[in-house]
C-alpha cells in the first residue's frame, strides 16, 4: 500500500476519533481526522488519495450530507459510513449515494480494517483507470480528424478494403493513415488499440 | 347677363312668368351671341386687315427684292465671266508679240460676224447672252480691236464716255450704261500679255432689253409678274421682261392701276449716265386675290366662336335652371309639410326664379306673422312669470333680496323683512353689506359677489354659496347660509341673495359633533364601513389597525372581511370576530346599521389576553411534549446511542492495543496512554448510566381529574395510522358516563398506548379481516377499568409469569422494557394490571385504576385538541 494513501476520519465525537485513529494506524496506515464535515472539506482537496471514514450522526452536517456534497461536487473519493444502532435505515441511503461500505458501532476491528483495506484498493485502482484514461484521451487529441475515422473504423473491426470504400480513398492510403494511427497512440498492435478505444468509451 | 327684375312692367312680368327658364336662356344665349358676333365683327376685321396689309407689303417688298438679287447675281455671272477672258491664254498669247504705241491715232480692228482668235466662246457655256460687242482696250482708253456679234455698230458715245469707266484697273468694273435710250451693261477688266505687261482692258458690252431681263429672272415670273429697268428722272420704262404687256418707252405712271409696283435703286452699278431705277411689277388683281382669301377664314373662324359661345351660355343657362327646379321642388315640399302653404306655382312651370322670389316673399310675410304672434305668447308669459315671482317671494320661507351692482337693496320679500329686521320704509337703496353683514365676513360676502359672476368653461355658474353672520336690528349676530345668484339684465346685472337663516341647525350641528366626539375620543378603533366594504368612517386610534390590512380610509376592507361585512348587514345581528394581524390581535365587533346600510366596527385590541392564553397553552404543550420525550421507550433509544460511544471508543482502544502488542509494536507510552482512554471512556458510559438513572428519580408525575373515557378515545386516535395500515378498526365499548379518575395523563395514556401498540403488533401475524381489538372502559364501584382485548396469537403460558419482567421481550425490536413500566406507573398510582390469555385465541390485559375522589373538578381537556399529535415512536418498546 502506498505511502500518500490516508484514512480520513470524520467524527464529531472526540473519542471515537482517537480511538479509530489508535486502531487504523496500528495496521501501519496513514489516518487524518476531523471533527466536522467543514474541517474535513477545508483540509482536503480534490485528488488527493485515500478513503473517508464517515459518522452519520453530526452536527451542523450530517455525514450523509457531507456525501451527497461530495457526490455533487463529483469527488469520487471512496466513503465509509459508520452508525450507530438502529440506523438501517440511513445505511441503506449511503450505499445507495455510493457509498464502499458501512459499519455499525460497536465494530469488530478486522471488518473495519478489511473494509477500508477494500476502500483504498479501490481507490488506488479507480485513479489508475482514470490516468489511463486522461492519457488516451491526449492521445487521442493528436489525431487529425481523418486519423480519428480511420481509428474508429479499425476499432470496430472494418478492413482496410472496406475503410477505403467507405472514405473514398485507396486501401494504400488507409494503410498510411493507420500506421499514424498506431504510431500516435503508441498501440504496438490492433488489440491494444482495441483497449484504448474500449477505454475512452464515448470520447471517440 | 341681365336677368328679368320683378319690378319691370306687369305684362312683360307676366311673360317672363310663363317662360321657363332653359328657353329664356337659349332665347339670350342667341341675343347675346349676335351681339358678340357683330361686335367682333367689326373690331376685328379692320385690325386684321390692318395686320394682312403690313404682312402682305412685307412680302411683296421681299420678292421685289429678290428679283433685284437674280437681276445683280445674273450681272455679277457676267463680271466673273469678264474676268475669265481678260485672264485667257489665248488673249495673252495674242497681246505678246502686240505693242501699241501711246498717242498713236489709229482706226480700231473689227471682228464682225466672226470671233477673233483671242475670243473663246464662253458666254454660251455660262448660259448668258452673247454680248452685243467685245473691245480691246489700250492702257490709255483707246479702243484697239472691236469684235460686233450682230448688225448693230458699237454705240459712238461708248468711244467718249469709256475713259470715266476705266478708272481703278485692277477690279472688274461693271457699269450699266445708258446709250441712247438703250440700256447697256459694261463690263471691263485689265489684260496682259504672256510676260505680264499691263497692255489694257478687256470691255465687254451687252445690252439689257427684255431677253436679258428674262434671262436674269428665269423662271420666276409664274404669277405673271414683272420686272423693268426705269429712268428714275423720266419715270419711263427702258426695258421689261414682257415687252408685249410693259411695253417699253412708257411712263410709269400708266400702270399704277395695274400693277403694284416696287423700286429699288443699284448703287452698285452706278457711276454711270443716268438715274437708273429697278422695278417689279406684281398684278393687282393677285393681290387681292390673296388678301380676300385671308378675310373669308378669318370670318369663318368668327362665326365658329360665337356659335360655341352661343351653345356655352345656353348649356350653363340650362344647367342653372334645372339645378333650380330640384330646389323649387324641395322648398315646395318643404313649405308644404313645415309650413303648410301651397305653392300651385311650382307645378305649373314657369320661370324658376320668379317663382323663388314670390316664394321667398311669401315666406317672408309668413316668418314676420309668426314672429308678432310668438311676442305676443312671450309678453303673455312674461306677465304670469311676473305673477309667480311676486307670489314665490311672497310665500318664500328663506329671505330673498335683490341687490343692484352697486350693492344697494332693491328688492326683497317679507321674509326678509322679517328675518334681518329691517324698516321697510328705509331699507330700499340701503347698502346691505354694510347694514346687515357682521363686520368680519364683509369681505368674505364681497369675494362671493365677484364669483358668483364668473362663469365656468362651458357656461356653468360657480357655487356662490356660503355660511356668514348677519346682523339683525343693527346689534344681533345670527347665522346664516348665503346663496348668490346674478342676474345679467341688460342694462345692469343685478343679484339674487337667498338668505336661510340657521341658528337651529348650526346648534343641532353643535350637538351632532358633540356627539360624534365619542368615537373619535375612544381609545379603541372604531370604524364605520359601507355596504362594499368601504371605510366610510375611522376614528384616529383606527390608524394602526388600518395600517395593518393595508388600506386608508375611503378604502376597502382587505377581502376576507368583505363577506362577514355582507352577512352582518343582512342578518342584522350584532357577530364578533377575530383578526390576528401576526403583531397585534383584536376583537372585532360587527354591528349593523341596516337602515343606512353600514357596519360600525368596534375593535379591541386583545393581544396582551390572547398572548397569555397562547404563551400557557404552548408551555403546557411543551410541556407534554417533554414528558412524552422522557418516556422510557426514547429514553432507551436515547441511552442506546449515547453508550454506544464510549463502549466503540473501548473497543477500538483495546483491539488497536492488542494489535499493536501482537505485531510486536511495544512502545509502552502509547499503550499507557490508550489504557487511559480506555479507562475514560468506561467512566463515561457508567456518567451516562448515573445521569439516566437521576433523570427517571427525579419525575414528580402531575396528577389531574381526567375522564377515562376521553384518555382511551385519544390514544386510540394516536394510532389511527396503524391500524389503517392493518386493514382494521379498533372496537370502542366506552361506559357511558365519564369515569373520573386522578392521575398523571400523561403517564396513564404512556400505558394505554403501550398496551394498544402490543396488541396491534400481536394482530400483525393474524389475517387481514380476523384483527380485532376491543378497548372497553367500565366503572365498579371506586374503581376504574381499561380493558385491551386481541384475537392475536396470545402469550405462550409459560411465558406469562416473565411478563412483566424487564428486559423480556418477544419482538425483534423490542427492549423488553414496556410492560415493567408500564406496571411501575400503575403502582405509582395505586392501580394495578393483570394479563390474560388464551393461546392461539388473543390475550387480554385490564388496567385498574382509582376512581377520582375530587369529581366535581374534571377536567374537560379541551386544551388537549390543541396539543400538536404525539409522535408514533414515542412508546417502542
Amino acid at each position: 500500500m502506498s505511502k500518500s494513501l490516508t484514512v480520513f476520519v470524520v467524527d464529531d465525537d472526540q473519542a471515537m476519533r482517537g480511538s479509530l485513529k489508535w486502531l487504523i494506524e496500528s495496521v501501519g496506515m496513514q489516518v487524518e481526522t476531523f471533527d466536522s464535515a467543514h474541517a474535513f472539506l477545508d483540509a482536503y482537496y480534490p485528488g488527493r488519495a485515500g478513503c473517508l471514514l464517515l459518522d452519520v450522526r453530526m452536527p451542523v452536517m450530517s455525514g450523509l450530507e457531507l456525501q451527497e456534497y461530495l457526490g455533487r461536487r463529483e469527488i469520487r473519493i471512496p466513503v465509509i459510513i459508520i452508525t450507530g444502532h438502529g440506523d438501517v435505515a440511513m445505511a441503506v441511503k449511503a450505499m445507495k449515494a455510493g457509498a464502499v461500505d458501512f459499519i455499525e458501532k460497536p465494530f469488530d476491528d478486522e471488518q473495519l480494517l478489511n473494509s477500508i483495506r477494500k476502500a483504498l484498493q479501490y481507490d488506488e485502482q479507480h485513479r489508475a483507470l482514470h490516468a489511463r484514461k486522461a492519457e488516451i484521451a491526449a492521445r487521442l487529441a493528436e489525431l487529425t480528424p481523418r486519423e480519428h475515422e480511420v481509428m474508429a473504423m479499425v476499432t470496430d473491426g472494418m478492413s482496410n478494403k472496406d475503410i477505403a470504400a467507405a472514405l473514398s480513398v485507396s486501401a494504400k492510403t488507409v494503410e498510411v493513415h493507420r500506421a499514424r494511427v498506431m504510431d500516435k497512440m503508441r498501440a504496438d498492435s490492433l488489440a491494444e488499440l482495441v483497449r484504448m478505444a474500449l477505454i475512452a468509451g464515448g470520447n471517440l | 347677363m341681365k336677368f328679368p327684375r320683378i319690378s319691370v312692367k306687369p305684362t312683360l312680368f307676366k311673360l317672363l312668368r310663363r317662360l321657363p327658364m332653359p328657353v329664356m336662356g337659349i332665347l339670350i344665349g342667341l341675343v347675346a351671341g349676335l351681339a358678340v358676333w357683330i361686335v367682333l365683327d367689326q373690331v376685328q376685321s379692320k385690325a386684321v386687315e390692318r395686320i394682312f396689309g403690313r404682312e402682305l407689303s412685307m412680302r411683296l417688298d421681299l420678292r421685289a427684292r429678290e428679283s433685284l438679287i437674280r437681276f445683280d447675281q445674273y450681272m455679277a455671272n457676267y463680271a466673273a465671266t469678264t474676268r475669265l477672258l481678260a485672264n485667257h491664254r489665248r488673249l495673252a498669247q495674242y497681246l505678246e508679240p502686240l505693242f501699241w504705241f501711246p498717242g498713236e491715232i489709229v482706226d480700231p480692228v473689227v471682228y464682225a460676224g466672226f470671233r477673233p482668235f483671242w475670243l473663246p466662246d464662253v458666254f454660251g457655256r455660262n448660259a448668258l447672252l452673247a454680248p452685243s460687242h467685245v473691245l480691246l482696250v489700250d492702257s490709255r482708253g483707246l479702243v484697239r480691236e472691236v469684235y460686233q456679234a450682230g448688225d448693230q455698230p458699237l454705240p459712238p458715245e461708248l468711244a467718249t464716255d469709256l475713259g470715266q469707266w476705266l478708272v481703278d484697273l485692277d477690279e472688274v468694273q461693271t457699269v450699266l450704261a445708258r446709250f441712247g435710250d438703250r440700256p447697256f451693261l459694261v463690263v471691263s477688266d485689265r489684260v496682259e500679255d504672256a510676260s505680264g505687261y499691263t497692255m489694257g482692258s478687256l470691255v465687254v458690252l451687252v445690252p439689257v432689253d427684255a431677253a436679258f431681263l428674262a434671262a436674269s429672272e428665269g423662271s420666276f415670273s409664274a404669277d405673271r409678274s414683272a420686272v423693268a429697268l426705269i429712268d428714275a428722272d423720266e419715270q419711263r420704262i427702258l426695258a421689261s421682261n414682257e415687252p408685249q404687256q410693259l411695253i417699253p418707252g412708257t411712263l410709269l405712271s400708266e400702270w399704277g392701276d395695274e400693277y403694284l409696283v416696287t423700286s429699288q435703286s443699284l448703287p452698285a452699278y452706278e457711276g454711270s449716265n443716268w438715274n437708273m431705277l429697278f422695278a417689279t411689277f406684281i398684278p393687282q388683281d393677285i393681290v387681292e386675290k390673296m388678301s380676300s382669301k385671308v378675310i373669308d377664314f378669318e370670318r369663318n373662324q368668327r362665326l365658329i366662336a360665337a356659335l360655341v359661345f352661343i351653345a356655352v351660355f345656353t348649356l350653363v343657362i340650362y344647367l342653372v335652371s334645372a339645378r333650380l327646379n330640384k330646389v323649387l321642388k324641395r322648398m315646395t315640399r318643404f313649405s308644404q309639410r313645415a309650413l303648410g302653404i301651397e305653392q300651385p306655382g311650382f307645378k305649373g312651370g314657369g320661370n324658376q326664379l320668379v317663382l323663388l322670389e314670390e316664394w321667398m316673399q311669401h315666406f317672408t310675410s309668413l316668418v314676420l306673422r309668426a314672429r308678432e304672434e310668438m311676442r305676443r305668447k312671450h309678453e303673455h308669459e312674461l306677465r304670469e312669470t311676473e305673477a309667480l315671482k311676486a307670489a314665490i317671494m311672497e310665500a318664500s320661507l328663506d329671505s330673498i333680496v335683490t341687490l343692484n351692482q352697486a350693492g344697494a337693496v332693491i328688492d326683497f320679500n317679507p321674509t326678509a323683512e322679517m328675518t334681518l329686521g329691517f324698516d321697510r320704509e328705509r331699507i330700499i337703496g340701503t347698502d346691505f353689506v354694510h347694514a346687515f353683514v357682521a363686520p368680519s365676513d364683509r369681505a368674505n360676502f364681497i369675494g362671493l359677489l365677484q364669483e358668483s359672476r364668473r362663469r365656468g368653461p362651458s357656461g356653468e355658474r360657480p357655487h356662490a354659496r356660503t355660511e356668514l353672520r348677519a346682523v339683525r336690528n343693527n346689534e344681533q349676530l345670527f347665522p346664516i347660509e348665503i346663496s348668490i345668484v346674478p342676474i345679467a339684465l341688460d342694462d345692469e346685472p343685478v343679484y339674487t341673495l337667498y338668505i336661510h337663516d340657521i341658528t337651529k341647525r348650526k346648534e343641532a350641528e353643535r350637538e351632532i359633533k358633540g356627539l360624534a366626539r365619542f368615537a373619535s375620543e375612544s381609545p379603541s378603533p372604531i370604524l364605520r364601513v359601507n355596504g362594499a366594504a368601504r371605510i366610510v368612517y375611522a376614528n384616529a386610534a383606527s390608524q394602526p389597525l388600518i395600517a395593518a390590512w393595508e388600506t386608508e380610509p375611503g378604502g376597502p376592507l382587505p377581502t376576507g372581511w368583505c363577506d362577514q361585512v355582507r352577512e352582518t348587514l343582512e342578518g342584522g345581528e350584532t357577530r364578533e370576530y377575530e383578526d390576528d394581524l401576526g403583531s397585534t390581535i383584536y376583537s372585532l365587533l360587527f354591528v349593523p346599521i341596516q337602515e343606512l346600510g353600514y357596519v360600525n366596527i368596534y375593535a379591541r385590541d386583545i393581544t396582551a389576553v390572547r398572548r397569555a392564553e397562547q404563551e400557557s397553552r404552548q408551555h403546557q404543550a411543551e410541556l407534554v411534549h417533554v414528558c412524552r420525550l422522557s418516556t422510557m421507550g426514547e429514553v432507551a433509544t436515547g441511552m442506546a446511542h449515547e453508550l454506544n460511544q464510549p463502549l466503540s471508543a473501548i473497543v477500538n482502544y483495546a483491539n488497536g492495543a492488542s494489535r499493536r502488542l501482537k505485531s510486536g509494536q511495544d512502545e509502552r507510552a502509547p499503550l499507557i496512554d490508550a489504557m487511559a482512554h480506555i479507562s475514560g471512556q468506561a467512566q463515561r458510559a457508567g456518567e451516562i448510566i448515573k445521569r439516566l438513572r437521576a433523570l427517571v428519580g427525579k419525575q414528580q408525575p402531575i396528577r389531574s381529574v381526567v375522564d377515562l373515557n376521553l384518555m382511551v378515545r385519544e390514544v386510540c386516535s394516536f394510532v389511527e395510522f396503524e391500524t389503517a395500515k392493518l386493514e382494521m378498526q379498533i372496537e370502542q365499548q366506552l361506559a357511558e358516563e365519564a369515569i373520573p379518575v386522578d392521575v398523571d395523563l400523561v403517564q396513564i395514556e404512556q400505558v394505554l398506548l403501550n398496551l394498544v401498540r402490543n396488541a396491534l403488533d400481536a394482530l400483525e401475524e393474524a389475517a387481514v379481516g380476523e384483527r380485532a381489538l376491543i378497548v372497553s372502559t367500565r366503572r365498579l364501584g371506586d374503581r376504574a377499568l381499561v380493558c385491551v382485548q386481541d384475537n392475536g396469537p396470545g402469550i405462550p403460558p409459560q411465558r406469562m409469569d416473565q411478563l412483566f419482567d424487564p428486559f423480556f421481550t418477544t419482538k425483534d425490536s423490542g427492549m423488553g422494557m414496556g410492560l415493567p413500566i408500564s406496571l411501575t406507573i400503575l403502582e405509582d398510582h395505586a392501580g394495578t394490571i393483570r394479563a390474560d390469555s388464551k393461546p392461539g385465541a388473543g390475550a387480554l390485559f385490564e388496567v385498574e385504576l382509582p376512581v377520582a375522589m375530587r369529581e366535581a373538578g374534571i377536567t374537560d381537556a379541551p386544551d388537549l385538541q390543541l396539543i400538536e399529535r404525539p409522535r408514533a415512536e414515542g412508546t417502542q418498546g
